[in-house]
């Protein structure tokens, strides 16, 4: 019996502009469980940004969502609220953010604000969802400054954001964003904009820290390197869509999606010689004009006629692996005649 | 810090020093020398000959008769002396004094306009960001714009006659007549409060409306950013997020401009004043620089741009006092 924190069922978050409608999460199933790492990958504007956005009901306009339900099963009674149901705006989804789900984001250099001290931006967060005392906040924020790693977390709470290095500016976003013991993380990214070293060393901070506190990690990478060292579980995402879903081992040896396969074969290897490099090939297509059936099929190596204008359904293969692609459904011509 | 600090001063210093010179270049630009001028008034109004004593000692204390930098540093010396800033046929009497009288009206109305155009444009402004394209925010944008299109004095006239259809009296001056040459109390505190919201409304009404726009760019340049998001996924609520994090970034470049409004306000309440027959300086600056009556123009310009980039220096520092990456630079 597996233990989900937050069950999202065909979540739609579409972009409402003046040349169209963007579908940026069109119809995502996803479970993500107590105290596992869940890493979402996929290419540039697959929509993973949006879909971690809108766990937190931050999605801004013009983008909204538009049906789908997302059940957090946080609080102490475990009872499940429907974070798609709740006023983006409203007391009870303030509640859960910040303290019940927190995130932290790709640019370290523009995610804390220059104006204030890291500490104040740190100590907001204590302040706003627990009822202690200025000093216990700060006593709370040196204590969490150095457990991500910070030296001297006693002078550095008054340093302003601008002053520190990248690295030590995502360490404080990440001591911000546990502040409140979140059962659920939410990393966008965090990693993407710092150096190799830098990387390694926040990625191993970070599950040293998930250990610690016991919290759900969803992870937002395009970088499978990463995805291989952290995830337990893996959800692959190609426009809008999670067209692959299983542990991390059976994604790394018997990928089942075209689009998985393609992406792994894409990873350059130290052993290989430059034109062994195997991109997928196209483009991902303009978010206006996205292609019929299975979004996929113009890129795809698999591609049957069928693919061109019947849409995949999710396909069990077993308790913890799905799949969404035509390859794998019994009868796809049928469906296309009903 | 004090490296800035000491880097402002010293340009503040040098840009005076230039100042100076221009002005004096003012009192140099009609032809002939002052006392020239002066006789030749004196003349043509038939109010007698001036004595060749008075003639002597005016060329002597200005040192006309000496070559150009002596006359420009008579001048300074007798300003940074003795407060003299030379004689105002005009006026008949020292324009030191003339200045007195005016500059603080000026000011006052200066520092009024601008707090209320700060106190109307920044609200409107931010919630014209927040509510983009809403129908407010294209209200306001049309209302701004005519704001900034109709001239101040049409809208000092169209003032005058209003007041004189509902209130029965032209609503001029800054002072009831009772208080206008009675000595500064408290009551004539509350008389020119009395009068100053006309003039303040009627000069802010351009400057609000391009404050709403600036304030605008400003905000929805920021709302976007990372750090805002940073905020909101904390669960602050929007209000408090708004004024902590967009709207602090977003007032920067205005802490910066406070010093130079002064100017603006100056030369654009000379026409409204006269309108409106308010005791500013204005009025006497243009009717200085249409009589040729170089000391008090030129006393007028000098001290203007003196109390600008003094006001500019100090907003500089306000400035570092508000944005912590200028301060720790």
């Amino acid at each position: 019996m597996s233990d989900v924190l937050l069950r999202v069922r065909d979540l739609r978050v579409h972009f409402f502009t003046d040349e169209g409608i963007v579908k940026a999460v069109d119809g995502v199933d996803l479970d993500i469980e107590r105290g596992k790492t869940l890493c979402l990958v996929g290419e540039s504007g697959c929509g993973k940004s949006v879909a971690c956005r809108s766990f937190l009901n931050i999605v801004q306009p013009p983008g909204r969502i538009v049906s789908g339900e997302m059940l957090f099963y946080g609080g102490a009674d475990r009872e499940p609220v429907d974070l798609a149901k709740l006023d983006a705006k409203g007391r009870q989804i303030r509640q859960i953010r910040g303290k019940e789900i927190s995130m932290i984001f790709q640019e370290p250099m523009t995610s804390l604000s220059p104006m204030y001290t890291v500490g104040n931006q740190i100590m907001e967060n204590i302040l706003l969802h627990t009822g202690t005392s200025k000093e216990d906040a700060r006593e709370k924020a040196i204590d969490l400054l150095g457990q991500v790693g910070i030296p001297k977390p006693d002078r550095l709470i008054d340093e302003y954001p601008f002053r520190l290095s990248g690295g030590m500016r995502q360490r404080a976003m990440i001591a911000m964003a546990l502040s409140c013991h979140p059962n659920l993380l939410v990393a966008d990214e965090p990693t993407t904009a710092l150096d190799v070293t830098t990387q390694a060393q926040i990625l191993d901070l970070m599950l040293e820290l998930q250990h610690n506190y016991g919290m759900a990690l969803l992870f937002i990478t395009h970088d499978l390197g990463v995805v291989a060292e952290i995830a337990d579980d893996v959800a692959v995402m190609y426009l809008g869509k999670i067209v692959e879903r299983a542990t991390a081992r059976v994604i790394f040896n018997e990928p089942q999606h075209p689009y998985t396969r393609s992406l792994l074969r894409s990873i350059p290897k130290i052993a290989m010689k430059r034109e062994e490099l195997d991109p997928i090939k196209g483009m991902v297509p303009s978010p206006f004009r996205r292609p019929e059936g299975c979004t996929f099929h113009p890129r795809c190596p698999n591609v049957m006629d069928v693919c061109r204008h019947v849409v995949p359904s999710v396909t069990q293969l077993d308790d913890t692996h799905t799949v969404q692609c035509l390859l794998y459904e019994p009868e796809p011509v049928e469906q296309a005649r009903s | 810090m004090w490296k800035y600090i000491a880097r402002r001063f010293s340009t503040m210093l040098f840009t005076l020093f230039v100042i100076s010179l221009i002005s004096f270049a003012v009192i140099q630009l009609p032809p002939g020398d002052y006392v020239t001028s002066l006789i030749a008034r004196m003349a043509s109004q038939g109010a007698g000959n001036i004595s060749q004593e008075f003639q002597a000692e005016m060329r002597s204390l200005y040192g006309l008769n000496e070559p150009v930098y002596m006359q420009y540093l008579k001048w300074m010396r007798n300003i940074l002396v003795n407060g003299r800033f030379g004689y105002s046929f005009v006026y008949q009497r020292d324009a030191i004094n003339l200045i007195v009288e005016r500059l603080p009206m000026s000011f006052a109305l200066a520092f009024s306009s601008l707090l209320f155009v700060w106190a109307v444009a920044l609200p409107i402004g931010i919630y014209s960001a927040v509510h983009q394209y809403s129908t407010v925010d294209y209200l306001f944008s049309f209302i701004g714009f005519i704001g900034v299109a109709v001239p101040n004095f049409l809208l000092a006239l169209i003032f005058l006659y209003v007041s004189y259809r509902v209130f029965g009296r032209a609503m001029v001056g800054l002072f009831s007549q009772d208080f206008a040459d009675a000595p500064w109390s408290w009551a004539r505190v509350v008389d020119l409060l009395k009068h100053l919201w006309i003039p303040v409304i009627i000069i802010g009404t351009g400057g609000t409306a391009g404050l709403i726009r600036t304030m605008r760019a400003n905000l929805l340049d920021e709302l976007n950013k990372p750090y805002v998001e940073t905020a909101r996924a904390k669960g602050l609520s929007e209000n408090r997020l708004l004024l902590k994090y967009p709207v602090r970034h977003a007032m920067n470049p205005f802490v910066s401009t406070i010093g130079w409004t002064l100017p603006g306000v100056v030369s654009g309440e000379a026409i409204v004043s006269m309108v409106l027959n308010l005791p500013t300086a204005g009025p006497v600056l243009l009717g200085a620089l249409q009589a040729q009556d170089m000391y008090v123009a030129a006393g007028f310009v000098l001290l203007l741009s003196t109390l600008t980039v003094i006001g500019t220096f100090i907003s500089d520092l306000m400035l570092a006092w508000v944005d912590p990456r200028i301060r720790l630079q």
